[in-house]
């Protein structure tokens, strides 16, 4: 392959010395200013070239061979390969101080397009403005003949762009009435092929043929983009490209004229356009030939295309066609009505094909921007559009993407939650599930709007299951593609031995239906979707599923994030139910679980923190969990954050309601799960538990103890006998010298800290901090319980209180 | 609107991107990512089946204002359109298309030769044509014709 080539060639242009950049470029400046600039120049300009682009900092080229370049780039006599590498040269130096280029007295139109290039690419406001009088100035003139203002309108559409201030009312009403005139009355016959041959092969001279459109009938009215000719006139090229510059040459200038109120005009009142009036301003004359092109554009857009390549071009237009309808009417708002029943009836025309989805989309934006003025009623076509298209069209990655574009334009009418956007949500996640990479950055800003109280729950839900999710699509899209003889006939008594079976099967139907929703459907969840789950198993390793299921940890913590905010006692405590619920179920990817298990134990804490009385009155739920050693192997994070949260909120001063009872049902459980991880069996293979888990335990029934100061002798024995733990040979083999190390010391500073209760009480205890400063004292318990031991173990030398 | 070549100074941060989203989706898909035997010249000219794709990015490094990247994988190669906001993505997929097969014939990018480098005139040639100024053109099939009659390509339909 040529990369290898072409690796060591860019190597050896970037790390040219200057010296030898210098010379070479002499050798360079005496070709061209020789007899004939011949091929060596080329080559050494395409070298020069090279040299200059490849390093990301600029290169010095001399002043006066700079001057050089330019004076050969605007000189008739030169070449013009040779003209379009100095160009080339140039631009990639830009900015350039040494620029003496000017565009003044540039005739030919070609030559103007490729220094205004340079000029343009000055980054100066001031070049850029000259280069835009001058191109305005020689479209304004009849151009010499041979000369062509096709290579101007591309120059004039990047002036624009780059400051639309540089062309003065008068200039911009001179190009709008040029714009007009080549968008409606282009040639409507076809051009004429360049003669070939000589005097003596000169055909007949033919009448030129009529254009045609895209199916082969002969043209019906004028000259668009869509119309076909063997060869084209120069009037038929600048429809071309005043057609594709006219988006933004109307959201740059097409605003309402200054003057254009005649005698008699009652300010405020809609005028019908239904004819051209002879006074109208330049703009509104641009904005009637626009619109009228526009509706050609549709009306071509129905006619089946002989070329296949063509049909893409069609749903181009379409779609720009829609988007400078729906400018002009914001423009003028006397084109509604008519562009309201065009687009009814195109939307009609489309909304059945799926290759033409695309167009959906500006048709909608259309009617958002513009339904309430015309009085009409779009639900249908809002309704089409969410409930329909992801549905079938999920696996379009392009309709993904600006499907999603689209919801995040339109945010504001997610807020609305029983409008069909935010009920859609359900449909709006198969784009991410399907085509995660390119969306997942995209679904971060489109979430928090997609919850609220009523959403919340179901959306867990559909997070924690989304790449389920992805599998299921992989399984609709795989049905969908069986032929009708073939589609699996579902036994009800037996049960499916495939997932694609497992489709249609009776077990299985339902709990696809409703991973597969199209709408938010909060009571209509089915008892478990685990069979489901189970069944999908087979594609969990598939590669989209895996990519989907990556995305799912970020969302999460973005759900949470969003959800702290607005969530009141009860929708907490749902959530953490919830949560310690559905870290049983989820699909089996161990990566997957692992980081899901991750974000659900460090939001836990983050829950618990929000609302510590949920302690209490999620008491046995929370019980349950924590006393199961199951909980503790197969999800340590979760189980560590709950036991944590137990040992900070679970405290008469966090809930009055909490009592010593609660508290030692707690302990007890605890105790026996510390008791069970910590037993030293005689088999060899017992697994570690993360000795995090350990050191958690040990804090917090030190923290139980210490508010039910019974437990305290309990807690000291245990503790005391971690020292036997930490050092019999079973367990030596199992962790790791640090962490045993640390667990003895934590350990021995609780021991301490139990030897003194009224400290520990007030240690364990605090108040539940709502200030910043108190949430920073309560996270200095290491430091605490240090500071503690020391007392009581005062080590040699160290300072006496 | 932007092309990416190799040698872009602030292009080479989304040229990464670029070759991110292709792995990705060619893992997904269950293809290899090793490119395949050579293309006949017919096949190259309509690249419907070429992996590609749209993502954003957002205002900061390296454009300033946030921008789509429409990309297009051939073979070992990847080639980019950097869109601002308010241009159609459908044109510039099409626009892409149309472009890659061109620049890899007349720069013979196949071959093992470095012509990409040493030809910027050919290049701007291209662009000069099919993306004038860097603004994309609502060109029909006959239009792309008389456009490579042009440039001199000779395209077999």
């Amino acid at each position: 392959m040529f990369t290898a080539a072409a690796e060591s060639f860019l190597r050896q242009a970037r790390e040219s010395r200057e010296e030898e950049l210098r010379r070479f470029a002499a050798r360079v400046s005496a070709l061209l200013q020789g007899p004939e600039a011949g091929a060596e120049a080329v080559d050494g300009l395409q070298r020069l070239h090279l040299t200059v682009a490849a390093t990301k900092y600029p290169r010095q080229l001399n002043g006066k061979f700079v001057e050089l370049l330019q004076t050969v780039l605007c000189s008739p006599k030169s070449p013009e390969q040779i003209q379009v590498l100095c160009a080339a040269i140039l631009r990639e130096m830009s900015p350039c101080n040494e620029l003496i280029l000017s565009c003044d007295e540039i005739q030919d139109t070609k030559l103007l397009s490729l220094v205004s290039s340079v000029l343009l690419a000055q980054e100066d406001k001031g070049e850029v403005a000259a280069v835009g009088q001058r191109v305005v100035k020689a479209l304004e003139k009849r151009l010499p003949e041979g000369q062509s203002a096709r290579f101007l309108l591309p120059v004039l559409a990047n002036v624009i762009s780059l400051s639309p201030a540089s062309l003065t009312e008068e200039q911009t009403n001179v190009v709008s009435k040029k714009l007009a005139d080549w968008l409606r009355y282009a040639s409507i016959q076809q051009g004429m092929a360049q003669p070939s041959g000589g005097f003596f092969s000169s055909p007949r001279t033919k009448q030129p043929a009529p254009i045609t459109e895209v199916d082969g009938a002969v043209a019906t009215d004028f000259f668009t983009v869509l119309s076909v000719a063997q060869h084209y006139t120069q009037d038929q090229w600048l429809n071309v490209q005043a057609f594709s510059m006219l988006r933004n040459w109307l959201l740059c200038y097409g605003g309402k004229e200054l003057n254009t109120l005649h005698p008699g005009d009652k300010a405020g009142v809609d005028r019908a356009v239904t004819s051209v009036v002879s006074t109208a301003g330049p703009r509104e004359r641009l904005r009637d030939k626009a619109f009228e092109y526009c509706q050609r554009l549709m009306e071509q857009s129905t006619r089946r295309p002989l070329k296949k390549d063509d049909g893409d071009l069609q749903k181009a237009c379409l779609i720009e066609a829609v988007t400078i309808m729906d400018i002009i009417c914001k423009q003028d708002s006397s084109y509604v009505c008519r562009a309201v029943s065009s687009l009814q009836m195109l939307h009609s025309r489309i909304c059945g094909d799926a290759t033409y989805a695309r167009a959906l989309l500006p048709i909608a934006q259309f009617f958002l921007n513009h339904s309430k003025l015309a009085a009409v009623d779009s639900d249908a076509i809002y309704k089409h559009l969410f409930t329909d298209i992801p549905a079938q069209l999920f696996h379009n990655p392009s309709l993904a993407f600006e499907f999603v574009q689209f919801c995040k334009d339109n945010s504001q009418l997610f807020t609305d939650s029983s409008s069909i956007f935010r009920q859609s949500f359900p449909n709006l996640f198969k784009f991410l599930a399907w085509n995660s990479p390119p969306l997942i950055s995209e679904f971060v800003d489109l979430l928090p709007f997609l919850l609220d109280p009523g959403t919340a729950i179901e959306i867990f839900h559909l997070l924690l299951d989304l790449p389920c999710l992805t599998a299921a699509l992989d399984i609709q899209l795989r049905a969908a593609a069986l032929p009708a003889s073939e589609r699996a006939r579902a036994d009800p008594a037996g049960k499916p031995g495939t997932c694609l079976e497992a489709f249609r099967h009776p077990l299985y139907k339902g709990l696809f239906q409703h991973l597969l929703r199209t709408t938010a459907a909060p009571q209509d969840a089915p008892e478990s979707l685990v069979p489901l789950r189970l069944l999908l198993g087979s594609l969990a390793g598939s590669p989209r599923v895996v990519q989907c299921a990556e995305t799912v940890p970020v969302l999460l913590e973005l759900f949470f994030r969003v959800v702290a905010e607005f969530a009141d006692g009860s929708l907490i405590n749902q959530l953490v139910v919830l949560l310690l619920q559905r870290s049983d179920q989820l699909y089996e990817i161990p990566a997957f679980k692992e980081d899901v298990y991750r974000v659900l134990g460090s939001q836990l804490a983050v829950l618990c923190g929000l609302r510590p009385a949920l302690l209490v009155e999620l008491s046995s739920e929370i019980l349950e969990f924590s006393g199961a050693v199951s909980n503790l192997q197969s999800k340590e994070p979760i189980f560590t954050h709950m036991v944590w949260a137990v040992g900070e909120y679970l405290s008469v001063s966090c809930d009055k309601r909490c009592t010593v009872e609660q508290i030692s049902r707690f302990f007890e459980s605890l105790e026996a799960v510390l008791f069970e991880i910590t037993q030293l069996r005689p088999q060899a293979c017992t697994p570690g538990c993360a000795p995090r888990a350990i050191s958690v335990l040990m804090a917090t029934l030190t923290k139980l103890a210490a508010r039910s100061q019974d437990l305290i002798p309990r807690v000291s024995m245990f503790l005391s006998k971690m020292r036997t733990f930490v050092q019999s040979p079973a367990v030596t083999s199992v962790y790791c010298e640090e962490d045993l190390e640390e667990i003895l010391i934590r350990a021995t500073e609780l021991m301490n800290l139990l030897k003194m209760p009224s400290v520990a009480q007030f240690v364990f205890t605090p108040p539940v901090a709502s200030t910043r400063l108190q949430r920073e004292a309560n996270d200095s318990l290491p430091v605490a319980l240090r500071m503690v031991t020391e007392l009581l173990e005062p080590a040699p030398g160290s300072v006496p209180v | 609107m932007r092309l990416q070549g190799m040698c872009g100074k602030r292009e080479s941060g989304s040229q990464g991107q670029v070759a991110f989203q292709c792995q990705l989706l060619q893992s997904s898909l269950g293809r290899p990512s090793s490119p395949q035997l050579p293309w006949l010249r017919d096949e190259l000219m309509s690249l419907q089946d070429a992996p590609g794709g749209l993502f954003q990015m957002l205002p900061g490094d390296p454009f300033p204002e946030q921008v789509t990247v429409v990309w297009l994988s051939v073979l070992a190669l990847a080639f980019s359109l950097v869109c601002e906001p308010q241009e159609t993505l459908s044109l510039a997929e099409m626009t892409l298309r149309r472009l890659a097969p061109r620049l890899l014939l007349s720069l013979r990018l196949l071959g093992p030769g470095i012509d990409i480098l040493l030809c910027p005139d050919a290049t701007d040639g291209l662009l000069d044509h099919l993306l004038p100024h860097g603004h994309m053109l609502f060109l029909n099939e006959h239009f792309l014709q008389a456009m490579d009659r042009e440039l001199g390509i000779k395209a077999s339909r």
